[in-house]
């Protein structure tokens, strides 16, 4: 158990809701793009959490050996980054497409439009977009207050230190 | 190094507990969004009665927190944030009186060293 586990967890913390905040912001920009790279309209995004054991040395040289196929040099900055081992938290493992499918709005002068006069709009409504980014923000503030609460600890400690 | 007397002893196991009852609470927090994640706690004041009374007991306690089969939201997440940062104010406060008791504590045994 390290001294600033409680901070580096609620650190962890913060980072997720930022990029769930992000790929929020990314939905609602997107609400109404009806072209993409790949084609179609926009497919909304959904951020994937994990919670993170508590590390043992066994995962940290995991974490420090990395994916076999990196080259030499690029080996080298990752292996001390990973060679400390994780005091627990949540991580992000991946931002994913939302399966839903897409919505069909009658609107027979958009450009894109079909036959029929139908366009496919992305599956994002903008009512879950922002309820989720509430949650979010409430979210990042207990952490913030977590990180407080464990700052005054280790304040309160080093008062005893005076004389 | 053993500690000068029992209360000192079981002031710092104590401290111990609570400093590691707040990284359990603060995990349950960061992972308030976290699906199928169980919460946890630490009762470390259990712990500290069965080694009442026995400095070198205490000295060697250690915490294991105990995974809580409780659900609350329906992606099987069992974590409340208002519940969760309740028992950090309180286990904040509770780590501040301790401190408070141990520095009362070293004052009185300076004072009767005459320093």
């Amino acid at each position: 158990m390290g001294l600033f586990d409680a901070i580096d967890i609620a650190g962890s913390g913060l980072s997720a809701e930022r990029v769930r905040m992000d790929v929020t912001a990314e939905n609602l920009a997107n609400a109404q793009s009806t072209r993409t790279a790949a084609g179609g309209p926009y497919r909304r995004q959904e951020v994937e959490l994990q919670a993170v054991p508590p590390g043992d040395f066994g995962s940290a040289l995991e974490g420090a050996m990395g994916p076999s196929e990196t080259v030499p040099g690029a080996a080298a900055t990752t292996s001390t980054s990973g060679a400390e081992a994780p005091s627990g938290g949540v991580e992000v493992t991946g931002i994913v497409n939302d399966p839903s499918p897409d919505q069909l709005v009658y609107e027979p002068s958009n450009p894109e439009a079909n036959a029929k006069g139908y366009v496919q709009m992305p599956n994002v409504n903008t009512v879950t977009e922002m309820t989720d980014l509430i949650s979010e923000s409430r979210s990042y503030e207990a952490d913030v207050t977590a990180m407080q609460t464990s700052k005054s600890m280790f304040n309160s400690t080093l008062e005893l230190l005076k004389p | 190094m053993s500690s000068l007397d029992g209360t000192q002893a079981i002031l710092e196991a104590a401290m111990r507990g609570a400093w590691q009852r707040q990284t359990v609470l603060t995990e349950n927090v960061s992972n308030a969004e976290t699906p199928g994640y169980h919460r946890e706690e630490l009762n470390f004041e259990s712990a500290l009665r069965a080694a009442e009374g026995n400095s070198e007991a205490l000295e060697n306690t250690s915490f294991e927190p105990e995974v809580q089969s409780q659900v609350s939201g329906p992606n099987g997440n069992g974590v409340s944030v208002d519940q969760e940062s309740a028992l950090l104010a309180e286990n904040g406060l509770d780590y501040e009186a301790l401190t408070q008791m141990l520095g009362a504590h070293n004052e009185t045994l300076r004072a009767a060293m005459g320093l």
